[in-house]
């Protein structure tokens, strides 16, 4: 096991978190993540990795407060997290767009309607053009997500997220339902829209959820290996490949190697959550 | 992205060929209609007894002569008159009330038995009750209507506020908008697809109980045309009025569902993910 050093300022840090769900039906406790200490630094990229089931997600949703964790603290910038904020965006898994808002009537939600400094109008019109340029959705702006591929959905909701100008943005495995190659593609303008030239303090602090490993270490600066049952940090992992990174990367022997070891450390888990405990012995 | 351009105009509009359509569609219709026609005739003939069945040629007669006289025209006014009050009376009521119930445990628990119970009794039921307080007159006719059309207005809303989509309203919540503002802007328009079905099953319960109603307890409508013209015998009206009451049944849903595909137009489209 890796140590990291825990730095003194975070820009996120999780303290102890559990989460316990109980089952209506039968009564039972469920325990989703236990005992998670992590800290995301200003500008970082982090990848949390595991298999199926393993309370990734409902990290994730703790930090943007939809969920409140049984045991535990989270806060950003020193101040505990109470409830999702404007300052925490988020890209969920299946995009959730409004199906009777435009392209443009999406991306302007929050600008629009949030309860803190709203913006006007003219204001609104000229910050949304600027992300619908910046997502390559321009000329689709008038059209509803019923009548977009899922790339261009997926970008809306990015768009979405971005336009209302969070300081960290939480994303829920946001390409698991794309296609290999749009899924590639994303990745990269990913890091470009994140802005990998830029120096730390101006980028935005990303926790990105995700089951491929390859995809994270390819986008991430630090991963996070979780494991099943309880749902626990296994291992965090620096990634040190150089930015900015383009699909050249991928054939490196640093990022092969990457990829296996976090696979060997995930692989038993893996097998576990697909085939079940009785599969792994034959396997 | 031009295959992303394709996929995207594959989902858009699936009804793209228009004049054709509409003259087949027309075509089958008068189809049918002509069958329908021919067996009407063949039946009358073989009864030869035109107070209990007259040939479809006196009846178009008689609903040509009827329009002329203007009791087609003053019958329907005062039955669109009360359909218009009765259904505007349990929209303006039921909306709201289905948004509360959805939004409100303690609002919900508290009507929803009382609806569960009023629901299964037709608005017919009421309307002997109704002639002992009412009297006849224009107000137990509207007031059946608004029975009528009340409960699927409610339910339908309810619905409605219940099936909105839970990641929606995080969607907006994380984006840092406020709780009334999402049921202005997230609830609402989510519901609408629902709340427009139940308006549709409203009118449609709301017309039924009011010809009901009519035959009855009204000086007027087209129920109380029905009912007065049997008094004569005149088979010939009856006929052509219980048709308008089909006709202004079926150009009133479709007045609904023209408004429906109008206002929301992606509930047509099948849900994956959005």
């Amino acid at each position: 096991m890796e140590t990291v050093a825990i730095p003194t300022k975070a820009k996120i840090s999780l303290i102890a978190i559990t989460k316990q769900y109980i089952t209506p039906r039968t009564g039972q406790t469920t325990l989703a993540v236990s005992d998670v200490s992590l800290n995301i630094q200003q500008g970082e990229f982090l990848c949390i990795v595991g298999p199926s089931g393993c309370g990734k997600s409902t990290i994730l949703s703790m930090i943007a407060g939809l969920t409140k964790p049984s045991s535990g603290t989270i806060s950003m910038d020193g101040n505990a997290i109470h409830g999702p904020g404007r300052e925490r965006g988020v890209v969920f898994q299946d995009y959730a767009l409004f199906p009777w808002k435009t392209v443009r009537e999406n991306i302007e939600f929050g600008p629009r309607f949030r309860d803190r400094a709203p913006l006007s109008t003219a204001a609104r019109r000229e910050l949304v053009d600027h992300y619908i340029e910046l997502v390559s959705l321009n000329g689709s702006e008038d059209k509803y997500p019923h009548e977009l591929s899922g790339g261009m959905r997926q970008r809306c909701a990015f768009a979405r997220a971005l336009a209302n100008e969070p300081d960290v943005l939480l994303m829920d495995e946001p390409f698991a339902a794309l296609d290999a190659q749009t899924r590639l593609i994303l990745q990269e303008e990913l890091l470009r829209i994140w802005g990998e030239e830029l120096p730390r303090d101006k980028r935005k602090t990303v926790v990105f959820i995700t089951h491929g490993i390859d995809e994270a270490v390819f986008l991430a600066d630090r991963v996070a290996v979780m494991s099943n049952h309880p749902g626990q940090i296994k291992m965090e992992k620096p990634i040190g490949l150089p930015r900015p990174r383009n699909e050249g990367v991928r054939l490196t022997t640093d990022f092969q190697k990457l990829v296996d070891e976090i696979w060997q450390l995930i692989r038993h888990d893996a097998y576990e959550a697909t085939i079940g405990k009785a599969g792994i012995k034959q396997a | 992205m031009s295959l992303e351009e394709k996929t995207a105009d594959r989902t858009s509009s699936p009804r793209a060929s228009g004049v054709p359509s509409a003259v087949s569609t027309m075509l089958i219709y008068l189809r049918s209609m002509g069958i329908f026609a021919l067996i009407w005739y063949a039946g009358a003939w073989w009864i030869g007894n035109p107070v209990l069945l007259p040939s479809p040629v006196a009846v178009v007669q008689s609903l040509f002569s009827l329009i002329a006289s203007g009791e087609v025209a003053s019958n329907a006014a005062s039955s669109l008159q009360r359909l218009a009050m009765g259904f505007a009376g349990a929209a303006l009521i039921g909306i709201p009330l289905g948004l509360l119930m959805g939004m409100s445990r303690i609002l919900y628990a508290l009507v929803d038995p009382l609806i569960e119970l009023l629901r299964p009794i037709s608005g017919i039921a009421w309307i002997p009750l109704g002639m002992f307080i009412l009297g006849v007159g224009e107000t137990l006719p509207t007031a059946i209507m608004f029975y009528g059309a009340f409960f699927p207005i409610v339910i339908n809303t309810l619905i409605g506020v219940r099936s909105v989509d839970e990641r929606l309203i995080q969607a907006a919540k994380v984006l840092g908008v406020g709780r009334s503002s999402i049921i202005l802007n997230v609830v609402l328009p989510a519901s609408l697809p629902n709340i427009l079905v139940g308006l549709r099953l409203g009118a449609g319960a709301a017309w039924t109980a009011m010809v009901a109603a009519e035959l009855i307890g009204a000086p007027s409508g087209l129920g109380f045309a029905v009912e007065w013209y049997r008094e004569l015998l005149m088979t010939p009206s009856v006929l052509a009025f219980v048709f308008l009451i089909g006709l202004f049944g079926y150009l009133f849903d479709k007045l609904l569902r023209a408004l429906q595909t109008a206002i929301t137009p992606w509930a047509n489209i099948s849900r994956e993910v959005i």
